[in-house]
């Protein structure tokens, strides 16, 4: 009996190459075989003609089990007892896996819960993944239904999950599109800052201080934010999403294309949307509440009662429930976010219901309306910072606008999702009332494309943060909302039946004894210079008082309009002036050059210069 | 003595930048890349797979990846369910835990390439198990190594495998 040495060291033997020994053969050669378990493997020496039954001796032997544990496979075929090694193929340098099956039989699948008749006769002496010590044959079969029961249980919620965010993502990939959150999206510093003062970030971030460094590097956040502008690498990134959970992230600074994804980046967002995904699949509350941009999109969404929930209370419980959001996710919920307001604005404007009268409704009404303006109207968007005036603006412009606007918002309201709005607005509210200057600057932002230089010269200081704290709380109001929202469904009206009859609107106005009676003139769809920041916006609660500093704001623009109807020459009178005083004499280049510019003096004076230099 | 049965063994092969590497990385690797390759081994009507949460196992197609861009027959086996999944519990305490994940040493296609030997004795495609070192011979990948490596992927949507009580 040849006999089997083990263990030896690697010793290259057995020169046959190849063909197989025809029964015994009369020289004992030794064949090394690497038998290979999960997580380790060893060589054995081993004679040709040994059988399968006593290997398994000899393992059984060196691993300290029984024979009967032992499962040899080679090229996925289980090898018999009977067998002889060398018969199956088995020749030198070939590798055996062996399995050492449990003392107590084997286990099953969480999910096998599909099969679980099938799979029940099998079972009965199994136990099953719950128990693997001493548990015997009976409780196998009990423990079976059971964990079927359970393990089914975490599909359906996943399941629901997986629905929801494939209804929203889709929706946030239309909201994208969006050319007013493009805008913003482009504003660098703005949505840096946007993202590091969310207090989800910052949540995020003091555990992981390298997140920031993604913030500092201008350029790895640029590129992210072109990504978030190009909407179509975006629907891609939602299909990975989708799965993985991914989402544009800074790359790296070497990437010239914008900030494409990389397979790094990837891992990384996979890996971050993996986290959330756990977390937002173990929330309680609703799986995708924690993201903030669904929130916005359902809020928008017309339902038929409105509801008033207060306003206070809901940022904070909000802030609560929102989970650690990873670095990207936020990024992007960011993105998401404020393209939702401008769609979201839409809905307002249009919906009767529109408005879960909430915090959603009114913030993201005030915020986005610049947004929403300049996507209706193509005029310049709102400079106020002020919120109080935004709304009142959009009415403005979005009554002498109506026909295009129309449809676009119809489009928009049908694409919001049914989700809280609040949710998301409320974080927004939160971050914005910590950050002044950044709600003012988001403001900038928003209404930029079209506004260019001329209002931002225009534009008063940033409000005070107790102006903004009142201005976003009075918004806040459900019943601000409203009114703001009667008045611009009234003036829509207005301008949809009788467009000739808005001037007449002021009167209704001066009726109210808040405005003084200017001289009437036809509303324009450019507000242009805006002189309304001298306006100071009397600080109160009331809705009726809010209206009525919208309805003021609104006589005001009655009058500036026909002021910026004019020719250009008085529109710029004062760019005019400068420009003479710094020297430059030609009158109609300089007005060339400002209406070019749109009123910005400095790069006036740039083009100017260059003109004449050349 | 009856034939023994054959189950066969497929590979799912998931591209997790859904095109955008084949797109994107002569400009950005300065090689081509057809994809970032996510796999896992379907046998015994299941689909198992190697994550950052370790061994984990779903109906076929049933991550959030969605269907498989591509399967590969990897052969048949006559290894039993009841064998695999002994041996994939073996795995998941040895081998293949969840913190053992590293994105280009020892990832899901380091598992699933493990796997199909088992199962069939052949292994995956070699254009899978070469793209690590594909990244890093470029200079980008090197760049970003440290990066990368701290990245860990694991598709949502399956259960874990290995210890009963569901603990990885």
């Amino acid at each position: 009996m040849p006999h089997i040495i083990s263990r030896t060291p690697r010793m290259a033997q057995s020169g046959r190459p190849s063909c197989l020994p025809a029964g015994k053969n009369t020289a004992s050669s030794v064949t090394r075989v690497i038998v290979k378990t999960p997580g380790k493997q060893e060589d054995f020496m081993i004679a040709d003609d040994t059988s399968v039954r006593q290997f398994k001796e000899k393992l059984s032997a060196h691993f300290k089990c029984q024979v009967d544990q032992l499962v040899l496979v080679f090229m996925g075929r289980l090898l018999k007892d009977h067998d002889i090694l060398s018969q199956r193929g088995i020749l030198d340098g070939h590798t055996i896996h062996l399995v050492i099956k449990s003392k107590h039989s084997s286990r099953s699948l969480a999910h096998s819960s599909r099969k679980p008749s099938t799979d029940e006769p099998c079972h009965q002496d199994k136990n099953t993944k719950g128990n693997s010590s001493g548990v015997h044959q009976p409780a196998g079969a009990n423990h079976s239904p059971v964990e079927s029961a359970v393990s089914a249980e975490p599909g359906v919620p996943r399941m629901h999950t997986q629905g929801l965010e494939v209804l929203s993502l889709e929706r946030i990939a239309q909201i994208l599109e969006n050319p007013g959150i493009q805008q913003l999206l482009s504003n660098t510093d703005f949505m840096r800052r946007l993202i590091s003062e969310h207090p989800d970030m910052q949540q995020l971030m003091q555990p992981n201080p390298e997140v920031s460094h993604i913030f500092d590097d201008s350029d790895v956040l640029w590129q992210t934010l072109e990504l978030a502008r190009n909407l179509a690498v975006i629907q891609e990134i939602l299909q990975i999403q989708q799965p993985a959970q991914n989402l544009e992230h800074p790359s790296d600074p070497q990437s010239h294309v914008g900030s494409e994804t990389t397979r790094g980046e990837d891992k990384a967002l996979s890996q971050n949307s993996a986290d959330f995904n756990d977390q937002m699949l173990s929330s309680s509350h609703d799986p995708f509440g924690g993201n903030l941009f669904t929130a916005l999109l359902g809020g928008q969404v017309p339902e038929p009662v409105q509801s008033s929930p207060p306003s206070p209370p809901p940022p904070q419980e909000w802030q609560e429930q929102l989970p650690q959001l990873p670095t990207a996710r936020v990024i992007y919920a960011s993105s998401r976010d404020l393209s939702s307001t401008a769609s979201a604005s839409a809905t307002p404007s249009k919906a009767n219901q529109t408005s879960r009268a909430n915090t959603a409704a009114s913030s993201t009404y005030g915020w986005s309306h610049t947004c929403d303006v300049e996507q209706l109207t193509g005029s310049p968007a709102l400079p106020s910072i002020e919120l109080t005036q935004q709304p009142q603006a959009e009415d403005k412009d979005a009554t002498t606008s109506l026909d295009s606007s129309d449809q676009k918002l119809e489009d928009d309201l049908r694409l919001l999702d049914e989700q809280t709005g609040s949710q998301i607005a409320g974080s927004m509210t939160q971050v914005l009332l910590n950050n002044p200057s950044l709600a003012a600057q988001m403001m900038l932002c928003m209404s930029m494309p079209q506004l260019s230089e001329q209002w931002r010269q225009q534009l008063p200081a940033l409000p005070q943060q107790t102006q903004l704290s009142d201005m976003l709380t009075a918004l806040a109001n459900p019943k601000t909302s409203q009114a703001i929202l009667q008045i611009e469904q009234g003036l829509q009206l207005l301008a949809t039946e009788a467009p000739v009859l808005l001037p007449w609107v002021a009167p209704y106005l001066w009726g109210l004894g808040w405005l003084p009676a200017p001289s009437c003139s036809y509303p324009d769809t450019v507000p242009g210079a805006w002189d309304v920041p001298d306006m100071e916006e009397p600080k109160g609660p009331e809705s009726c008082h809010k209206s009525g500093t919208v309805l003021q704001s609104l006589q005001s623009r009655d009058g500036d309009p026909s002021h910026l109807l004019q020719a250009p020459e008085i529109r710029f009178s004062k760019q005019m002036e400068s420009l003479h005083a710094m020297g430059f004499g030609n009158h109609q280049a300089n007005l060339q050059a400002l209406i070019a510019t749109e009123g910005d003096t400095s790069a006036a004076v740039h083009k100017l210069r260059r003109s004449q230099g050349s | 003595m009856e034939p023994p049965n054959l189950y066969p063994v497929k590979l799912y092969v998931y591209d997790l930048s859904k095109g955008l590497a084949r797109r994107l990385s002569p400009i950005m690797l300065g090689k081509q890349l057809e994809g970032i390759w996510h796999t896992s081994i379907v046998v015994h009507k299941d689909e198992f797979f190697f994550g950052s949460g370790g061994i984990s196992s779903c109906p076929p197609g049933g991550t959030l990846l969605g269907p498989p861009d591509s399967v590969v027959d990897v052969g048949s086996t006559e290894v039993t369910e009841e064998i695999f999944l002994e041996y994939l519990s073996s795995l998941g305490e040895s081998l293949f835990r969840g913190e053992a994940y590293n994105l280009f040493e020892h990832n899901c296609n380091t598992f699933s390439n493990e796997v199909a030997q088992f199962l069939t004795g052949r292994k995956i495609p070699s254009y899978i198990t070469d793209l690590p070192s594909e990244v890093l011979s470029t200079p980008f990948g090197q760049a970003l190594r440290p990066f990368l490596d701290s990245i860990q992927i694991q598709p949502p949507g399956g259960s874990t495998v290995g210890r009963p009580n569901g603990q990885s």
